[in-house]
């Protein structure tokens, strides 16, 4: 059964223009004008509808999150039924406790995004992807054919896939890569990595990390017995076996380049050309990726309660800056493992894993 | 005419290109790839990025369209990437004669 959407919050037409065409300043006193007439009862759930139909960057409107967040909505999913960006989110289709609906991309996507959540809010505390409770908003069927999902600073994003790179459909039912785009919302809230180059790198390891917890954590998998691949199963026949892999990196799929040593860094540009990746940000994350996989394993157990939440702490206690690099976190990384375990096997093996993969000598 | 289009970033990370030439087209269908590539406004615009990409795993387009010994590059993001050249491109990836590859990048 489809709902129809009821995300229009009917802005008084000025400020509704100003937002639309305004310059910056004016758009951000704009919209912090009809927030402030907002109750606040529903002030949680309408920073992200600001946020996702204005593009406001949703941290500039932490002033309106209440200090406690009530109980309530932590996610909807919409569907905008192969329509563009300029139609998000589409229609909401299911939300709250609402029961399972026909369509499995939806349903999937809420059973993946709640995993996600729960993984965040019982390991290490956080409420939501922004620490205070923000909902979770994601659209299903995006564009069409459409070989992609990400996160656009206020929601989740998915398309259905081509067949050419992505299988149909194979997006929405990967819970690693829906873990992975979310923690790009947590990244931006805390560290806030610069997108590019080494920076960039350790935006996507973090996310290819927790990504991968996630579903270590959904399967009941030690580090051990984890496969630590990244959307395993989700590209087209013949591609190869997942996007990326922590445990042996450039081997994920057919002409895979990532490194897993500082020997074999990729320096690409970050010039805007499509093929530079801005400046090689999916290739050099096989570094950290495999430090954390060598960490993970050397520790043992399940790797979540003690690597990831060293990982965890580095990348949400402000022990980075946005422009971070790869050294940065190897230091980081070894002194939260010192705080949070003692000089005892835990840092060390955070220690050898940023030397083994050359980035500590 | 010949109209290529490549993709980077992604959650993916790969590259993907996919071509077209006018040529391999039936002349209706070349002419309805003309009327298109006119509708895109892509023949008018300055070429270059129209901003930076800021959101993570956002795609990446690069469309380059030769023609006449002349060739354009335009560079957009899945955010700035207006809806007429949005049609343009699944158009391009729809049609049977369009080649395509996909590899990593660099």
């Amino acid at each position: 059964m489809t709902r129809m959407t009821c995300c229009s919050i009917a802005p008084p037409d000025l400020l509704a223009r100003i937002v639309e065409e305004g310059d910056p300043a004016q758009r951000a006193a704009a919209v912090q004008t009809m927030a402030a007439s907002a109750s606040m009862r529903t002030q949680r759930a309408f920073v992200g509808r600001i946020a996702r139909e204005f593009d406001q960057d949703v941290r500039a409107l932490a002033f309106m999150q209440p200090p406690e967040a009530a109980e309530g909505v932590r996610q909807a999913v919409y569907d905008l039924q192969h329509g563009g960006r300029s139609q998000l989110p589409g229609d909401l289709v299911r939300a709250g406790d609402d029961p399972p609906v026909e369509d499995a991309a939806v349903n999937d996507v809420y059973g993946a995004t709640e995993q996600t959540y729960d993984f965040y809010n019982e390991v290490y505390g956080r409420e939501s992807v922004d620490g205070r409770d923000l909902e979770l908003v994601s659209t299903v069927h995006y564009s069409t054919n459409f070989d992609n999902a990400f996160w656009n600073g206020a929601q989740m994003v998915y398309g259905d896939g081509s067949g050419r790179i992505f299988k149909v459909g194979a997006l929405t039912g990967s819970i690693d890569v829906i873990a992975h785009e979310l923690t790009h919302g947590v990244t931006q809230f805390t560290a806030g990595l610069e997108y590019s180059s080494q920076s960039g790198a350790l935006n996507e390891s973090f996310s290819d990390v927790f990504g991968s917890l996630v579903k270590q954590r959904s399967l009941g998998q030690t580090a051990e017995q984890a496969d630590w691949l990244i959307g395993e199963g989700t590209l087209a026949p013949g591609l190869g076996t997942a996007l990326r892999s922590l445990k042996a990196p450039g081997t994920a799929y057919d002409g895979d380049r990532q490194p897993a040593h500082m020997d074999d860094y990729v320096d690409l540009p970050d010039d805007g050309d499509p093929a530079n990746d801005d400046g090689g940000v999916h290739v050099n994350s096989g570094i950290q990726n495999h430090a954390f996989y060598l960490a993970a394993t050397a520790i043992g157990g399940y790797a979540w309660e003690k690597a990831g939440k060293i990982w965890f702490e580095t990348l949400s206690g402000e022990r980075l800056t946005p422009t971070a690099d790869f050294q940065q976190a190897a230091t980081a990384t070894v002194e939260v493992a010192g705080e949070l375990f003692g000089d005892g096997g835990e840092r060390e093996a955070v220690e050898t894993a940023w030397r083994q993969v050359g980035v500590l000598a | 005419m010949r109209i290529a289009i490549v993709r980077g970033g992604g959650v993916a990370g790969v590259t993907s290109r996919a071509c077209l030439n006018s040529d391999a087209l039936p002349p209706a269908d070349a002419e309805a790839l003309e009327e298109r590539l006119r509708e895109s406004g892509l023949l008018e615009m300055p070429e270059g990025p129209r901003r930076r990409p800021r959101h993570p795993d956002e795609l990446l387009y690069a469309i380059i369209v030769e023609e006449g010994g002349t060739q354009r590059t335009l560079r957009f993001t899945d955010e700035n990437l207006p809806d007429a050249v949005r049609s343009l491109v699944e158009w391009v990836d729809g049609r049977s004669e369009s080649e395509h590859g996909i590899g990593p990048p660099g």
